[in-house]
């Protein structure tokens, strides 16, 4: 049976990022989420295996913090889910993250399709997909706003900076999706329960047999905080406080 | 030939990365689909370009080919214009040269033989330093170096393509809204508004200032109310204009990395805790109902 792979990844919520004064990053009370973009990258393999009569398996990468994940990604209408847990996950670049998403891919039989979101919501790298098509040596089509499959040719319409460009490829491929996709609706009750009961294969690094030592090295990682005057008007009657605006406008010369 | 290697659909990228390898005495060598390309960047300080010349119009069909070539001439690292075409063959190529990259570099320079890359993570809310070393790809956008003149050699360089995806057909975007990008002036609106007919009074107030209407992602990806063109943000239009005004808008960090180059940053919401006012130079706490119509009268004077 013919198998659609949905790649995603858990992120820390970047809404509970605090940044201290001395610059430091706080994520101690960050909670974690699937990347915003890849929850259309599920819901377009789930569309993609009923199309194809074949099943939708999500695959993440990450640290056993990603373990409450499985749930989430799997009451979004994935029919399994596979979890390569690693602790090196939290330090893994662009390349060893695909590296590990990719022999993982390569245990899966009958592999058709894989699926990512263009970027996550923490790196917005954008690497994964066209890493993932390079180490298995498969076509990529990145930037792809609409997907239809027939037979066993996709056809994407990829959204770029100057045209619109209609592409088709056999399977198997790798996709990245735009969020533009679908909507990725917010699973009901059922399928959360239901969620609970479906197939989870867990994998080690060690058993993929692969390095993951970054090949870049991080020397800071800071907070970025903008240099902006931060004068609000907050008090007073809403006249006053737009004629101060106005005032405070005209004087930077900006209209 | 060693030195640094080039590509960007965008002729202004690649001109601006030839003026960085150049001004840190590297060698520089272009690569482009493009005769046309060519011959524009041609007076660009450019050591040498290559007009690929195979059999596919997708840059990204030679990814491997690409890949092959930095291998063989010994290239010291691979910059590429961050454009969906160039994000999407930079990363494949080093995919398959398994090496380093960095994507979408705020800003790059040599420290000896590494490279120092910064990038922003968390959509603008956090900084990333790090340093490249060895055969690496990076992606940079537009405005980041400086231009050098000179003139290259243009040679044909023959490549086997990826032949598997191939081109239907390529339609122009319909822009239904304007170039942000470009902008002098942006209003923008978010999700405080609650009517799509109350677009009217953000209407008003980009007139009378002479701005362009922008949004947020959920203004247009969830309620429709204006153009996918028209939102900014991380996934959508990067904006840097002399001024932003928001009104509505909570500022969601991927919504502030928008407007990060924005000159001056003006925000109007009720909610005074709301994470716009920390992105902004002005502000006013109040209800846009009551603020902007008084605004718009204020600055038509």
């Amino acid at each position: 049976m013919s198998q659609v792979i949905a790649c995603y990844k858990w992120v820390v919520d970047e809404a509970d990022i605090r940044i201290n004064t001395d610059l430091t990053v706080d994520l101690s009370k960050a909670k974690g989420k699937i990347s915003d973009y890849d929850k259309n990258a599920i819901e377009a393999a789930v569309q993609a295996a009923a199309s194809l009569n074949g099943k939708a398996i999500g695959l993440t990468f990450g640290t056993a913090e990603a373990k409450p994940s499985l749930k989430d990604a799997l009451s979004r209408g994935l029919d399994e889910a596979w979890y390569i847990n690693d602790q090196q996950a939290g330090q893994a670049d662009g390349a060893g993250t695909a590296r590990a998403l990719a022999a993982a891919i390569k245990r899966m039989p009958d592999v058709s399709l894989i699926i990512c979101a263009e970027g996550a919501s923490d790196t917005y790298a954008r690497q994964t997909a066209p890493r993932i098509g390079a180490l298995l040596d498969l076509p990529v089509v990145t930037s792809a706003g609409k997907i239809e499959i027939s037979g066993n040719t996709l056809t994407a319409v990829r959204i770029l900076d100057d045209c619109l460009q209609t592409v088709k490829v056999e399977l198997p491929a790798v996709i990245a999706v735009l969020p533009e996709i679908n909507p990725a609706p917010i699973p009901g009750l059922k399928a959360v329960l239901a969620a609970g009961k479906k197939p989870v294969t867990e994998l080690k690094t060690q058993d993929l047999g692969i390095d993951l030592a970054p090949k870049t090295s991080v020397t800071e990682f800071k907070g970025y905080i903008m240099n902006r005057k931060n004068i609000i008007f907050n008090e007073g009657q809403t006249a006053d406080k737009v004629n101060a605006l106005a005032t405070a406008l005209r004087k930077e010369g900006v209209l | 030939m060693a030195g640094v290697y080039i590509y960007s659909d965008k002729t202004d990228i690649a001109q601006e990365i030839i003026g960085f390898a150049r001004a840190a005495g590297k060698e520089a060598i272009l690569l482009t689909l493009s005769e046309k390309d060519a011959q524009a960047l041609q007076n660009s300080g450019a050591d040498k370009i290559y007009v690929i010349d195979g059999k596919s119009e997708l840059i990204e069909n030679y990814s491997k080919a690409i890949a092959d070539l930095l291998t063989k001439a010994n290239a010291e690292f691979f910059a590429v214009g961050a454009t969906p075409r160039g994000r999407d063959l930079a990363a494949r190529v080093a995919g398959y040269l398994d090496c380093a990259m960095v994507s979408d570099v705020s800003s790059i320079e040599y420290s000896g033989q590494n490279l120092q890359c910064v990038r922003m993570m968390y959509g603008g809310a956090v900084q990333q330093n790090e340093v490249l070393s060895g055969l690496s790809v990076v992606t940079v956008s537009a405005g980041k170096f400086e231009t050098v003149k000179g003139e290259a050699a243009i040679q044909t360089l023959e490549l086997e393509a990826d032949t598997r995806v191939t081109v239907v057909e390529t339609a122009p975007v319909v822009k239904v809204g304007v170039d942000l990008g470009k902008a002098d002036k942006v209003v923008c609106v978010g999700m405080a508004l609650d009517k799509v007919e109350d677009l009217q009074i953000a209407r008003d107030l980009a007139e009378a200032v002479g701005a362009e209407l922008g949004c947020t992602r959920s203004i247009a990806e969830e309620r429709h109310w204006l153009p996918v063109e028209s939102y900014i943000g991380i996934s959508g239009a990067v904006i840097k204009p002399r001024l932003y005004m928001s009104m509505g808008v909570s500022g969601q960090i991927q919504h502030v990395y928008g407007i990060r180059d924005a000159q001056l940053i003006v925000a109007i919401d009720i909610n005074e805790k709301a994470p716009i006012f920390k992105a902004a130079d002005y502000g006013i706490v109040g209800d846009l109902y009551e603020v902007v119509p008084l605004l718009t009268e204020a600055l038509k004077k």
